[in-house]
């Protein structure tokens, strides 16, 4: 079925609501009941812009919203028609703030393949395996720190260190400069979240929080030019690209992306893997029944319940078809990653936590495609070796209060989980 | 069975790798080598696997 093309302006606005801040403040089970809707009457349909924009855009006018997962696959691989240097959030933003914050997650080709290889060599498996006994010790060291206490809020004491450590292993960045940097680097997807803004202006927050981290990525560059170590911004600094060497600017727009796909993403799948595993007991006892057999498997069912970033999105670059649907030059095309992940089409049940499914094909690293999450391998490393550690060590650590959910439309955040366990003796 | 590399589609991501790290290896330069081009027959399946689980469609069999 083809249904007629509509200009932008006239185009005739779904009744489903996935744009307004009370959508997107609902928790995630609750969002999914919009989504099944969507997904089984309406596949690809036109929105409203989301509301609470961080600027004002009289040229957005909506987007359109991507919830199977056969579609969203292939979104993801049609990169030409489908074009990320115009954006990767729902919202637009100032062109600064895309080119300083988003590096090569909002390039196309072919600077994206370029500058993409030339990090890839950072994170392949034969690297992650390098590094493997330094994300254990790193785990190891965050448990050490909580097992005598009995109580802890999970996510700043066990999920956000997870990340933070490892990250700044790999960009050799110092022990005094780690907290503060995981800490403003939420500023670059938490513009929505009252705890996290206050009463600060939400894009003023997070130029801010740009500023904080392209100050200390210039501190870093410029010492590992003088002392070239063998750390991932030492790597950085000394390579070269068609002849020429990274300026700067490049350098820093890499160490925020890194910064913040490599600590907001993480954290979150070890906190929705901590509450899910309290939620189904029985999967908690499945896994620790042969956990070094089981837990490979286990951490893809972890990413696939998280699903740490619920969209991304895209411009469109010519006039094309999706599903049906005429898109128009220009229009924002959103895929929805949660929507996707509970597609009864590709997972059969996926109200429940399973973690022997198999396969599972989620699609919380991408569906595919040239943009597909280059710390995918790292990801499932870290989750691997702190569930290791919690259950060997803590194995009654349970979630013993309410979580409190971000509230954001990219990030699918916890910002607290208090949980409780037999203190190691 | 020959397995083909298309350089312009890698990303040097690795999936490759993880599914058969004797065959496929991303050096430290980000470039991907191929460490066997011919694999054996009875490695087909792994291969198929490997070629599968590249998510730019930069590798593929030919017969």
């Amino acid at each position: 079925m083809t249904t007629v093309a509509h200009p932008r302006d006239t185009r005739p606005y779904d009744p489903a609501d996935i744009s307004s801040r009370a959508f997107w403040s609902q928790t995630a089970a609750e969002r999914e009941k919009t989504y099944a809707v969507l997904r089984a009457e309406r596949p690809v349909s036109w929105h409203q812009p989301v509301e609470d924009m961080l600027m004002k855009d009289p040229n957005d006018q909506g987007f359109w919203a991507v919830v199977r997962h056969a579609d969203l696959v292939e979104v993801t691989k049609r990169h030409e028609d489908f074009i990320s240097g115009e954006g990767i959030v729902m919202e637009s933003m100032p062109q600064e703030l895309l080119d300083a914050g988003q590096g090569f997650i909002a390039m196309d080709p072919p600077r994206h393949t370029k500058i993409r290889r030339l990090l890839s060599s950072a994170f392949t498996p034969k690297q992650i395996r390098r590094i493997h006994d330094q994300i254990q010790a790193n785990a190891g060291r965050i448990v050490d720190d909580i097992a005598t206490r009995g109580e802890v809020d999970f996510v700043p004491e066990v999920a956000a260190l997870v990340p933070m450590h490892n990250i700044c292993d790999m960009m050799g960045i110092d022990e005094a400069d780690r907290t503060k940097m995981a800490y403003e680097a939420q500023f670059a997807g938490g513009w929505n979240d009252p705890e996290l803004m206050g009463d600060q202006e939400p894009l003023g927050r997070l130029f801010e929080a740009m500023l904080y981290l392209g100050e200390l990525a210039g501190r870093y560059i410029a010492e590992r030019r003088r002392n070239p170590g063998e750390d991932l911004l030492s790597n950085l600094v000394q390579a070269e690209v068609d002849g020429e060497r990274l300026t700067d600017d490049e350098i820093m727009s890499f160490f925020g992306l890194l910064t913040i796909a490599g600590n907001d993403t993480t954290r979150q799948s070890t906190s929705h893997a901590m509450k899910a595993l309290t939620d189904f007991p029985e999967q908690k006892a499945w896994l620790m029944e042969d956990l070094d057999g089981r837990l490979k498997g286990a951490v893809e069912e972890m990413v696939r319940w998280a699903t740490p970033i619920m969209t991304f999105r895209r411009t469109a670059s010519r006039d094309c078809e999706l599903n049906g649907q005429q898109i128009t030059h220009g229009d924002k095309v959103v895929m929805f990653y949660a929507s996707a992940n509970w597609d009864t089409e590709v997972f059969d049940a996926p109200e429940r936590f399973d973690l022997s499914r198999n396969p599972n094909p989620h699609v919380s690293f991408g569906g595919g495609g040239i943009h597909h999450c280059l710390g995918n391998q790292l990801a499932r490393q870290q989750l691997a070796a702190i569930y290791r550690e919690l259950l060997t060590r803590l194995p009654d650590i349970e979630v013993s209060g309410e979580p409190s959910y971000t509230v954001s439309t990219f990030f699918h955040g916890v910002n607290h989980l208090p949980v409780r366990f037999t203190p190691e003796r | 069975m020959r397995i083909v590399l298309d350089e312009n589609k890698c990303s040097s991501l690795g999936m490759c790798e993880s599914v058969a790290p004797n065959f496929f290896e991303v050096g430290d330069d980000g470039a991907l080598n191929l460490l066997n081009p011919t694999p054996p027959e009875d490695r087909r399946a792994l291969m198929e696997e490997a070629v599968a689980a590249c998510p730019t469609s930069a590798l593929s069999i030919e017969e």
